[in-house]
């Protein structure tokens, strides 16, 4: 056992929070000395004050030496109350299925605020004594008023309880009676309102009668009362700047713009059931009609097919002019009702949008004034004055080479239709810079597949792409000087001098390729000569044979349809 | 604040304390006299007096124990016959100018208290509301005056006609009516020491409420004499433990009617009925999130259900020393326990939590109602609170400081955690981060549960984790225990909930 309160001592390891700790059995450990022990205190995180109280540190020393159990806080005693509870609490609560949800606050759930105490139940005996059976004030209809009166006082003296003004006077309270005012309160007020008055004014202060609770009132003694509760914690103070008020304004403007919108829908929802409920009548007015003509009939016995009483064409016809007659203008009217109001309340998004738009636009312009300037010129500057559009290199224009086997050469009209869509040849900005950049790409990507794609260049010169290719002196190079040489190759099997390792794999590989490329190429252009050659051959003899024709005949001229004949390459 | 004093007394400057014989006439305030308890001398230091008929009577607090067991006692249970020790000279200057005023001025005294008192016995009483006629001035006189320098307590009297006559003939005799404990001391060295020993003022105290924080750690904070006498709740008479802001007329009826369901308080039986019948709130007005067989637990927010938690605040108070009602409800949510029957969800115990907690606290009040305590409660309370951050995915700590209950029971439930997952089959090692982890208890609380309960032990030049025999007999007691009664736990897959997002806006106070 290692000692550190002794000789030998060594401090013990500091331990940290991740540090795996072996798990054991108190019998399977020696007993330890209690001094070697670490003697931390630990806070309790009671009160320091309070740490020391008796029943606290009864409880802990039990713990301490492991009787929780016995460890008591005496706590003063809760008794069955004599309360009719079964009466107050009645049976009512069933539970649902599904978990309960519920937003209904206290004042929501509690009805009338105003509670009568015994002192009104006298009152409200004798006020109902002198009246007779029909015109008796319930305990609600008495509670109403009284909360009418509160509410009324509360409203009208917000701090009566500090300044105590006069009570109001019964004119002041008619004065607040409105259209919500409940009909048996207006009834009864005039007579209720001495009570309330008498009640009020009891207590010697303009008091409200039901006990509250003491709010700051604003005053200094408000700090240290300790009935004083639940102050507002302030708001702090938000920097206010012109962002925000642009933002809180933009805010407001789209909540108005909503709600407007919330109301469109509903107004359409109204217009749209006024509509259904004409329709019915219609219908109803309709099955009474047919309901008329079956009795005639019966009556005046008139036997055909009944075709007027069923919903045939009608119902087809009733349908659409009931239902959607009042729809396309519901349609169309209400966003051009709205249409004001949308004005004014333009969102900023849109705005802003409209802005860069134009912004755009007038670049793309400028752009196109540029290139009007510099038609039939080649700009070779290295920042033109007008930057050339950004174009996207298309790699999807080169064929992958692929290095297991030969590739098949491209068919070759399918390799013209994408160098029309890659490249457009005529175009001025087709220019220097446009291929540097894809000369960068070479350098960038050099561990890529080969690849190649055929291109028509300036007078119908035949061109062939490549990329991808790992040539190492490439690194070395300077990617424009690269660029220049790029295409500076000849249609023949002169292959561009560069320094490279004749036998790398890669670049027989590449050999091949192009050799069969251009093999292919010089086959296309034989036959190309070929037939030509065969034109020619079948012009000179039809001219041949117009010249002898027009021998034979004193020198016509050649027919247009001989001229047109010869097969053009 | 006797604790505080006493505790002074051990470790400030050795003032020496005055001690002397008093009789009945001379007790004043802030004395320490040895008082008749359970059959035994306990020392009391006294925080009010009043006068009844039958002579005065004394509101006491035991020294060196919890301030839920002061109480009113007459005087024939102060020994008088034993020494008594008068409060600290500073303070007894003023106090003795108003213990020299008291002596003339008994019978004037008697009077109004009588009046107020023995409504029953009085003549010119009208009826039950004019009981707090003069109630109210004088309760708020006793308020006001706290606020005054001690030296000026007339300044409020004249300011109620109803006391005038008292007032004039005894200029100071509201002033010994009903007494209670000034703060004056505690407002002039405005600094106290926390649980965790930093000083801090006043005012440095109150920005923190505001900020966040509902624990007071702040004794000028705590109000000293208990101002209710009984509350009737559901099928319950309960004692109070502590004061409560309640409106300030509720100190003087025997009873208060709390409703069980939306916890509104009313000082008349009348009005509370009438309010029964129109009451048909039946559970606490917010979502259920968890419910098993036994309970269900409901979250109320504070901004929403602005009444309801007030009402529950002021409730809780009545049990938790250290609450502070100090500032509004809005930055809480309080997850309440309920036990369900015919009549509606009752309330058992809740909890609060700060819907953002700058401190990592994952609760901040919890309170099992009294008369649901000592049931097992407490720990589901608890342990329901560790879900809700295991669901969040944050180790979390109680807010401090603690009561005695509250730290007993979180040391009881932290081991029995901690020791159930020790003891699984295959644990050979664990750190104290896998088990905060694993529990959602932070790593402080971790390690500072295993050395409380010496399981953390230095052996051969290694840390170890010991299963103690006792810890490993209690968790097997406790087994024993689920096996009859049925397991009380909560199961996380009842407990249907998102931790709710707020911004900042929707946390700070506003209408």
């Amino acid at each position: 056992m290692t000692r550190y309160g002794g000789l030998g001592r060594t401090r013990p390891k500091k331990l940290t929070s991740k540090a795996s700790i072996p798990i054991v059995r108190e019998e399977d450990i020696d007993v330890l000395d209690e001094d070697i022990q670490s003697h931390q205190q630990i806070e309790t995180g009671v009160e320091k004050a309070e740490e020391s109280e008796f029943h606290l540190q009864v409880a802990i020393n039990l713990t301490a030496q492991g009787k929780v159990n016995d460890a008591h806080i005496p706590t003063p005693e809760t008794i069955l109350s004599n309360l009719r509870y079964d009466e107050l609490y009645p049976p009512l609560f069933s539970q649902p299925a599904t978990y309960i949800r519920s937003s209904a606050t206290v004042e929501d759930c509690c009805g009338c605020l105003y509670n009568m105490t015994e002192e009104d139940d006298v009152f409200l005996k004798i006020f109902n004594q002198k009246r007779d059976a029909s015109n008796q004030c319930s305990e609600d209809n008495f509670e109403a008023t009284m909360n009418f009166f509160e509410e009324t006082a509360q409203a009208k003296q917000p701090f009566a309880a500090v300044d105590s003004p006069p009570v109001l006077t019964f004119a002041e309270m008619e004065e607040a009676m409105d259209a919500a005012v409940e009909e048996a309160v207006k009834r009864f007020a005039k007579e209720i309102y001495p009570h309330w008055k008498s009640r009020r004014t009891a207590e010697g202060s303009n008091n409200s009668l039901e006990p509250s609770l003491k709010f700051e009132t604003g005053q200094d003694t408000d700090d240290s009362d300790p009935y004083v509760c639940f102050r507002r914690r302030e708001v702090r103070q938000i920097r206010k700047t012109r962002g925000r008020d642009a933002q809180s304004a933009e805010k407001l403007r789209r909540l108005r713009k909503e709600l407007e919108d919330a109301r469109h829908v509903v107004a359409l929802v109204r217009q749209r059931e006024v509509a259904r409920k004409e329709m019915l009548i219609m219908e109803r007015t309709l099955f009474l009609q047919r309901a008329e003509v079956k009795e005639m009939k019966r009556k005046l016995n008139i036997k055909d097919d009944d075709e007027d009483l069923i919903n045939q064409k009608p119902k087809k016809k009733v349908e659409p002019t009931t239902g959607q007659r009042p729809n396309p203008p519901q349609l169309r009217l209400p966003p051009r009702a709205g249409l004001q109001g949308a004005e004014d309340l333009q969102l900023l998004e849109d705005v802003q949008a409209e802005k860069e738009n134009e912004i755009l636009r007038d670049i793309k312009t400028n752009i196109a004034k540029h290139i009007k300037w510099n038609e039939g010129y080649v700009d070779h500057t290295r920042a033109p004055l007008s930057p050339s559009p950004e174009r996207t290199f298309d790699a999807a224009a080169f064929r992958p080479a692929f290095t297991a086997q030969l590739p098949t050469p491209p068919s070759s009209d399918s390799s013209g239709d994408m160098m029309d869509t890659s490249l457009d040849v005529t175009s001025p900005i087709f220019s220097r810079d446009k291929l540097a950049s894809r000369g960068m790409v070479l350098d960038e990507e050099p561990n890529k597949m080969p690849s190649f794609r055929r291109r028509v260049g300036r007078g119908g010169r035949l061109m062939i792409d490549r990329r991808n290719f790992a040539a190492r002196c490439k690194i070395e190079m300077d990617p424009i000087k690269t660029d220049r040489f790029k295409f500076d190759q000849e249609d023949s099997d002169e292959e561009p001098v560069y320094e490279i390792e004749t036998f790398n794999v890669q670049i027989m590989q590449h050999r091949a390729i192009t050799m069969a490329k251009v093999r292919e190429q010089a086959a296309v252009a034989a036959a190309q000569a070929h037939a030509q050659a065969q034109a020619q051959a079948a012009q000179v003899q039809a001219q041949r044979r117009l010249q002898s024709d027009q021998a034979g005949n004193q020198g016509g001229p050649p027919a247009p349809s001989a001229v047109a004949a010869p097969p053009e390459a | 604040m006797g604790v505080r004093d006493s505790h002074g007394e051990a470790t400030g400057t050795p003032d020496p304390v005055e001690k002397g014989f008093a009789t009945l006439n001379t007790i004043r305030i802030g004395v320490k006299a040895m008082v008749q308890k359970d059959g035994e001398l306990r020392k009391a230091e006294i925080l009010s007096i009043r006068q009844r008929k039958d002579g005065p009577s004394f509101y006491v607090h035991y020294v060196d124990f919890n301030k839920r067991l002061d109480e009113w006692i007459p005087a024939a249970r102060i020994d008088l016959a034993q020494e008594v020790e008068w409060p600290q000279p500073e303070k007894a200057e003023k106090k003795k100018a108003a213990a020299t005023n008291k002596a003339p001025s008994k019978n004037a005294q008697k009077r109004p208290r009588a009046d107020s008192r023995e409504v029953s016995g009085t003549p010119d009483a009208l009826g039950g509301k004019n009981l707090n006629i003069d109630k109210t001035p004088r309760a708020s006189q006793a308020g006001g005056k706290e606020n005054l320098d001690a030296q000026t307590p007339g300044g409020d009297v004249s300011l109620f006609p109803s006391e005038a006559a008292s007032a004039v003939a005894t200029p100071k005799a509201a002033d010994s009516e009903d007494v209670e404990m000034t703060d004056v001391k505690d407002l002039k060295e405005d600094e106290v020491k926390t649980a965790s020993g930093e000083v801090i003022s006043r005012e440095e105290e109150i920005e923190r409420l505001r900020t966040s924080g509902s624990m007071t750690q702040n004794p000028t904070e705590i109000h000293r004499v208990r101002n209710l006498t009984r509350l009737q709740m559901g099928k319950y008479d309960i004692e109070p433990w502590y004061f409560s802001p309640y409106p300030d007329s509720f100190s003087d009826v025997d009873l208060v009617y709390i409703d069980e369901f939306c916890l509104s308080y009313f000082d008349n039986q009348r009005a509370f009925e009438r309010h029964r019948a129109k009451c048909t709130l039946v559970h606490p007005p917010g979502n259920e999130i968890y419910r098993d067989d036994n309970i269900s637990f409901f979250e109320v927010d504070g901004r929403r259900q602005r009444t309801w938690c007030r009402n529950l605040c002021l409730l809780s108070k009545l049990f938790l020393d250290h609450k502070t009602l100090y500032y509004d409800v809005d930055p809480f949510l309080f997850y309440c326990m309920c036990t369900r029957d015919e009549t509606g969800c009752h309330l058992v115990g809740y909890f609060s939590k700060e819907k953002d907690s700058a401190e990592g606290y994952n609760l901040a009040c919890i309170l099992t109602l009294p008369q649901y305590q000592r049931r097992g409660f407490g720990r589901l309370l608890i342990s329901f609170s560790y879900e809700l951050s295991k669901r969040e995915g944050k180790l979390g700590s109680p807010e401090k400081p603690l009561s005695d209950l509250g730290l007993l029971g979180y040391r009881q439930y932290w081991r029995e955690t901690l020791v159930e997952l020790l003891i699984e089959p295959n644990r050979e090692a664990m750190s104290e981060n896998e088990l905060a982890l694993l529990t959602s208890m932070t790593e402080k609380d971790v390690h500072e549960t295993l050395v409380v309960f010496n399981m953390l032990r230095y052996h051969k030049g290694n840390w170890v984790i010991v299963l103690t025999d006792y810890a490993v007999g209690e968790h097997n007691k406790r087994l024993e225990k689920e096996k009859i009664k049925g397991a009380r736990r909560i199961d996380p897959a009842r407990l249907q909930w998102k931790p709710p997002v707020f911004t900042a806006s929707s946390r700070t106070w506003n209408w």
